[in-house]
């Protein structure tokens, strides 16, 4: 139990007589110098639900971008989307590809001046591990217990079945903290190339660590601020409050493209509305009916209504952007003769009624159930939208209804499997259960060939595509506005583009 | 007068008490818990079997009630099962912002309130039904839609003030008043015009009174006539009517501070019912009780002080 200290009330209590006097005559911030080498981000969050720790879920994307900046991560995906080392300096697996030596920088220093030591990383990882439910089992691979150190900065990491992609399973959220840690009520001490000075988890004021082992990053402070609402976001860049807008709604970033007020920012494939249907659910448990409801869509139109044309028509592959996305595949079109034929095939020659639900949790998402139920219309499939409220979205009807509008942010497809595809996963929200493809994916892990691997990950991706129950109708782009002057801000798939601390500011 | 406020203080207490228990349950019957918001609907039922059991929120209602008062009493507001921040820190951080934002806003209404209310009544003749059109439409517009307004005419159109209200890190409100203003006046002038529709009618029966006409008679001028003989008659009710408009006022600083980004407790209040935290919405909804409440009691209490005056005056 804290309570605010006296100083802080009377200081609160002056300020309070001062302000009724001044407020009226503007005193206006005033642009001091130091101003001018602070970047301010306006990312998506909720300041109510932003937190300090590293290890649970990421709900807002302000805490991620946060601990990003604050924290080292073992691994991080390239704009690329393949793995570059960042704490981690290699990772080398025996002949069974279970057993991975991890190497770490020996220069990496937390905020307090200890050395980060491979116990803080074996630690963190295991903290993680433990709030497996908040962050859908991130840690799921590894067996932890059975994992070690094996010197002041080597470890060696227990996979729980051979896993050739370690890197991969380290990137981005392995935030390292000092062993033993366990109060996250303040920010603990990190090591990353930036340190929080002021503020609060839903507006924090963060300044270079100027002993980072890594690129100095070009700008000395940088303000991430969590704000709830897209418009508010968008009009702090344009109003000049903020230097950067995150997760900015389609019809904004259009207006403020065309006006030429601030520059968009276009992240490929960093939001997805999937329709979701359930494998085991009529009429859906009939891979004609899917087939039938995915040449129902009209992609182009889909993508024009709902991401304003920002994005690319979609090939139902649930992760084209993945290294490992099959190339080469026919774009699926509107085939309305055929789709009709295979719901006649499956038994509804006058059509079938259904429910399509949709929220309001993200920009289009309403729109693009109308107009997907418009568009089934075509083939006899007549489905009634219903919209649920968006705080009660993901627990009553994400994996658990047959037929609703999902969400992915351009995660990597094994996180996709981890998450959503895996027989035993609580949120597996297309009941995908096919041992054999579940065989397929264990023989490309075992895989040590990276060519091999990745051909045998395409294949899965395309068995998914024509047999799954995810209409991928367009991939959207992730849109930011970004204040003139602003570069380098990180456009890669995954946690590739919560990195911020190589962006640039000129003013 | 002294067993007037005892009675009045203890009313107020058990009303206070009344509001914790009526916010529990209501943010008990909202579907869904803080586990299922915290681990976003992707976990098994038995890791928010565990989730629950580790946040108590396995446990009867009552218990957990219980559990907070007693809490509250030893000074332990709890902490919040989202982001296991203690409550009293999220609280804290954000009572200043709204403090100054209902202060200021306040101190726009109260003046606009009377001027407006004493010109529907008593103002020139040919003003009145235009004030009184004035009232009632500010009084009816909802907050959202005045806000919008002021945002595409002093933002948008004549470029006067920022759009959005991002407070700046680490520093008080008040570094930046311009960001105050909009948020202000978006609360102040419904409010003062809802003030202004409730006072009209107790200005305009004072006004009636025979001896403000024969004071008006006697040359008094307006504004010593207003102060002299029409106030000790007004203050009663329009103590009460401050009161009501205050309590609406920073009830409607939870739609307000989320349209402007500004970062207080409204906004703190609407995340936390969406995310059923419980501990969070409860210390944040009984602050805002206990504001609106103490408005009411002090409303009382000067009711009944004036009162006597009233009835002996003839």
């Amino acid at each position: 139990m804290t309570r605010p200290s006296r100083s802080r009330r009377r200081r609160f209590a002056t300020a309070l007589a001062c302000g009724l006097l001044l407020v009226g005559c503007s005193a206006g911030a005033g642009d001091s110098a130091a101003a001018s080498s602070t970047l301010r981000y306006a990312a998506v969050g909720t300041p109510a639900t932003a937190t300090n720790d590293p290890h649970g879920g990421f709900a807002n994307e302000s805490d991620l971008v946060r601990f990003a900046l604050t924290y080292d991560a073992l691994t991080v995906p390239g704009e690329d989307g393949e793995t570059r080392p960042r704490l981690a300096t290699s990772w080398t697996p025996d002949a069974s590809l279970t057993r991975w030596t991890i190497q770490l920088r020996d220069d990496a220093a937390f905020a307090d001046g200890r050395p980060v030591r491979a116990a803080d990383v074996l630690y963190s990882l295991r903290r993680v591990d433990a709030k497996a439910a908040e962050n859908f089992g991130r840690m799921a691979v590894f067996d932890l217990d059975a994992s070690r150190v094996t010197g002041a900065h080597a470890l060696e990491l227990v996979t729980v079945k051979p896993y050739a992609v370690v890197g991969q399973a380290l990137e981005g959220a392995t935030f390292v903290v000092p062993e033993g840690s366990d109060d996250f009520s303040s920010p603990v001490p990190g090591s990353g190339p930036f340190r929080q000075v002021d503020g609060d988890p839903g507006a924090a004021l963060l300044e270079r660590n100027e002993e980072w082992w890594g690129p100095a990053p070009p700008v000395e402070r940088i303000e991430v601020r969590a704000v709830p609402d897209p418009q508010a976001r968008a009009d702090a860049v344009l109003s000049g409050q903020a230097d950067l807008a995150g997760g900015v709604a389609p019809a904004t970033a259009r207006q403020a493209d065309e006006s030429g007020s601030a520059e968009l920012i276009t992240r490929p494939a960093g939001v997805m509305y999937p329709f979701v249907m359930r494998l085991d659910t009529a009429p859906f448990d009939d891979p004609r009916v899917r087939s039938a409801v995915r040449l129902a869509a009209d992609r182009q139109v889909l993508l024009d209504t709902v991401f304003l044309g920002y994005g690319q028509l979609g090939n139902d592959l649930i992760t084209p952007r993945d290294p490992s996305s099959p190339g080469g595949l026919p774009q699926r079109t509107r085939d309305l003769e055929r789709a009709r034929g295979l719901l006649a095939e499956a038994g509804y020659p006058d059509g079938v009624d259904v429910t399509l639900h949709t929220t309001t949790s993200y920009p289009g998402m309403e729109a693009a159930a109308t107009v997907f139920a418009e568009q089934l219309a075509a083939i006899g499939m007549r489905a009634r939208v219903e919209v649920a409220p968006p705080d009660t979205y993901f627990v009553d009807v994400f994996a658990q209804e047959p037929f609703y509008v999902g969400f992915f942010g351009g995660i990597p497809f094994l996180d996709v499997v981890r998450v959503s595809l895996a027989a035993d996963s609580p949120t597996n929200e297309t009941a995908w259960r096919r041992p054999d493809w579940e065989a397929a994916l264990d023989a490309a892990l075992a895989t040590a060939d990276e060519g091999q691997r990745r051909a045998q990950l395409g294949e899965l991706q395309r068995v998914l595509r024509d047999e799954g129950g995810y209409v991928v109708w367009a991939v959207g782009d992730d849109l930011k506005l970004a204040a003139p002057g602003v570069s380098g801000v990180p456009t890669g798939p995954g946690f590739n583009a919560v990195f911020l601390d190589q962006v640039r500011l000129e003013r | 007068m002294v067993p007037a406020l005892v009675t009045a203080t203890a009313r107020t207490g058990g009303l206070l008490l009344a509001a914790s228990v009526g916010v529990f349950a209501a943010t008990g019957f909202l579907p869904g818990d803080a586990a299922q918001a915290r681990t976003g609907g992707r976990a098994s039922a038995a890791q928010l079997a565990e989730l629950r059991a580790g946040a108590g929120l396995d446990r009867p209602a009552w218990l957990r009630y219980w559990d907070w008062l007693t809490g509250l009493l030893r000074g332990d507001a709890g902490t919040s099962l989202v982001s296991d921040r203690p409550v009293v820190d999220l609280v804290a951080q954000r009572l200043p912002a709204t403090v100054i934002l209902a202060a200021v806003a306040l101190a726009l209404t109260v003046p606009l309130m009377f001027a407006l209310g004493g010109l529907a009544a008593r103002g020139p003749r040919i003003l009145r039904p235009a004030t009184a059109a004035v009232v009632v439409a500010g009084a009816a517009v909802p907050q959202v839609v005045l806000a919008a307004g002021l945002v595409a005419l002093l933002s948008g159109l004549l470029g006067w003030l920022p759009p959005v209200s991002l407070l700046p890190v680490g520093a008080s409100p008040l570094t930046a008043p311009e960001l105050l203003v909009l948020p202000a006046l978006s609360l102040a002038l419904p409010s003062a015009a809802y003030g202004a529709a409730l006072l009209r009618g107790a200005i305009g029966d004072a006004a009636q009174r025979p001896h403000v006409a024969d004071a008006a008679l006697r040359g008094v001028p307006p504004m010593r006539l207003a102060a002299r003989h029409l106030l000790p008659f007004v203050l009663a009710p329009a103590t009460r009517v401050l009161a009501v408009v205050a309590g609406a006022l920073i009830a409607a600083t939870t739609v307000v501070e989320t349209l402007f980004g500004y970062a207080g407790l409204g906004e703190l209040l609407v995340a936390a019912i969406a995310t059923r935290d419980v501990p969070v919405v409860q210390c944040v909804a009984l602050l805002a009780a206990a504001v609106v409440l103490a408005g009411l009691l002090v409303a009382d209490l000067v009711a009944a002080a004036t009162d006597e005056r009233r009835v002996s005056t003839p």
